[in-house]
């Protein structure tokens, strides 16, 4: 089976082709066009939306090209549904709407958490996994049970991916800033204490995104050092605490901020100590893109059929845990 | 004297041992390499006298805990006196969720005498000769707030949701019910609004 896949829910457009066979998945080709803010900015909505409308042709055609697909070879189109921001998100199902009704394709809306979960999956080969999804959207640590993803411990407020960019824009970067911060933090081993807050097993970063700011002032290298040290020590507490609690002998980390290096070290170490395996998505496919979407699409068209335009939906808030998965 | 590893908690190891002749549990928080030294230090001494204090506090008000035999700040060990029940987290659905109205009145008894436990999960109770223990206090404070209060009483829902997820309604029925007989109808009603609060505050909770 041949699947496009269309993420386009926030800073990323992006298309891919996936060929499925039994419970294996080929990426066939994954093309993206990332919008980026000026230094200092984060993304704005209309601008990143304007974006992806000037590149979602090029995006598409590349991809066919690449993966030596025509459009009417495709069995289905999926396209992320949500979350994320209304105005990118449009972008991406007006595509998947116009390919699908034009070349009569099944089309699937598809949740982009989701999306991130079930590539990481078919990607590392880990099978019951405690999941730690970290990105700009999502601060989460989920279990399956029961035809469902269940969240076992969350941010309260902003997300990891958040703090590092809000923080880093605040001296000066261009988002996506966790590159940038772990460079500059990487050079410097001097601990400034900051605001450690771990809820039971959900984890707040505001009051260390606002305590971090004046340290910035004195010492950049130290402030994004201790950022991270902090806010990473408060995830892999909370890591611990799922896996103690449900004795899940798999960890996966997905999402964009798995790229993170330091992250995935202490994590690593923390798997060391409750026994259990460690997976990372590989870093290519760590942030947004068209194979999540694919993916997913693959995956639900063994147990439905594709929906009707009428139903094709977009929506900015859309809960992962409220997603029943029956595939 | 140790004897043996029993559990590898989240931030403690449990070992099983011997004090003054009497079978006891050490609970130690090892140093974390994977942490900052200077954040890892901080973190184990601060659980480690807070759980102690509250370990003691909590039974002036009637809530039944293990007695602290010992603490070494060195070592950031506690022993205290062992609980030989069963975890409420290994009990049967059923029975879990007949304990979840004890467990609320004593939840609702920790709060009314401004304290939140701060890890509310099913592990952290123990059914022994029909009563209930609470342990683990390393996330514990006293503090008279509501929204504390509220975060205690969404942990234990998050909780029965991703891992009791079959009984999750009666249990939480049973919790309200236990919790409301203690702290009344008018601050429960009170805080089971501050929790859906915080839910609502849960990423792509609402449609905007």
């Amino acid at each position: 089976m041949l699947g496009l896949g269309i993420e386009s829910t926030a800073h990323t457009f992006s298309c891919a082709i996936i060929e499925k066979k039994g419970k294996k998945g080929k990426i066939l080709s994954d093309v993206r066009k990332i919008y980026r803010p000026e230094a200092g900015e984060g993304i704005h909505p209309r601008e990143a939306s304007r974006h992806h409308i000037e590149n979602s042709s090029s995006v598409l055609s590349e991809c066919l090209k690449e993966a030596n697909v025509s459009v009417q070879d495709l069995d289905l189109i999926s396209y992320a549904a949500g979350p994320g921001l209304g105005p990118c998100l449009r972008v991406g199902a007006v595509v998947a709407r116009s390919l699908s009704s034009f070349y009569k394709i099944p089309i699937y809306p598809v949740n982009h958490a989701i999306g991130h979960i079930e590539l990481g999956k078919l990607l590392t080969g880990s099978s019951d996994p405690l999941v730690l999804l970290v990105s700009g959207g999502h601060t989460m640590l989920l279990s399956f049970l029961d035809k469902q993803w269940r969240v076992f411990g969350e941010t309260l407020d902003i997300t990891l991916g958040q703090l590092l960019d809000q923080f880093g824009r605040s001296i000066g970067f261009a988002s996506p800033c966790g590159k940038n911060i772990e460079e500059l933090a990487s050079t410097s081993t001097n601990y400034v204490s900051l605001p450690y807050s771990v809820k039971g097993n959900d984890v707040s970063f505001s009051g260390l995104l606002s305590a971090t700011k004046p340290i910035s002032e004195k010492s950049k290298v130290d402030a994004c050092y201790s950022l991270q040290e902090t806010a990473f020590a408060m995830i892999s507490e909370t890591v611990e605490r799922a896996l103690s609690f449900t004795s899940k002998k798999e960890l996966m980390i997905v999402g964009g901020v798995a790229a993170n290096k330091r992250l995935s070290e202490m994590l690593k170490d923390v798997c060391k100590r409750h026994g259990c395996k460690f997976f990372v998505v590989p870093l290519q496919y760590a942030g947004d893109c068209g194979s999540q979407i694919c993916w997913t699409g693959l995956l639900e068209s063994q147990v439905k059929e594709g929906v009707s335009l009428k139903d094709t939906f977009v929506t900015q808030s859309w809960r992962l845990d409220s997603v029943v998965v029956d595939y | 004297m140790l004897v043996k590893l029993i559990k590898k908690g989240a931030e403690a190891d449990i070992y099983t041992g011997m004090w003054n002749n009497s079978k006891s549990i050490f609970k130690i928080r090892k140093i974390k390499n994977y942490r900052n030294s200077l954040l890892d230090s901080k973190i184990r001494k601060q659980r480690t006298i807070k759980e102690s204090q509250i370990l003691s506090q909590v039974k002036s008000f009637g809530i039944p805990s293990p007695l602290v035999y010992f603490v070494n700040l060195e070592k950031s060990m506690i022993v205290m006196q062992e609980i030989p029940g069963k975890s409420v987290h290994d009990l049967s659905e059923s029975k879990i969720v007949e304990v979840s109205k004890e467990i609320g009145k004593l939840v609702g008894l920790l709060h009314k005498n401004g304290v939140m436990h701060g890890d509310l999960t099913t592990s952290n109770f123990i059914l022994f000769k029909n009563n209930i223990y609470m342990i683990d206090f390393g996330l514990s404070q006293n503090t008279i707030k509501p929204e504390d209060h509220a975060v205690d009483l969404r942990l234990i829902k998050e909780i029965l949701n991703s891992a009791h997820a079959k009984i999750m309604e009666s249990s939480w029925k049973n919790f309200l019910v236990g919790y409301k007989s203690i702290v009344g109808i008018t601050y429960q009603t009170k805080i089971v609004k501050l929790v859906l609060d915080i839910e609502s505050r849960g990423r792509y909770a609402q449609v905007v």
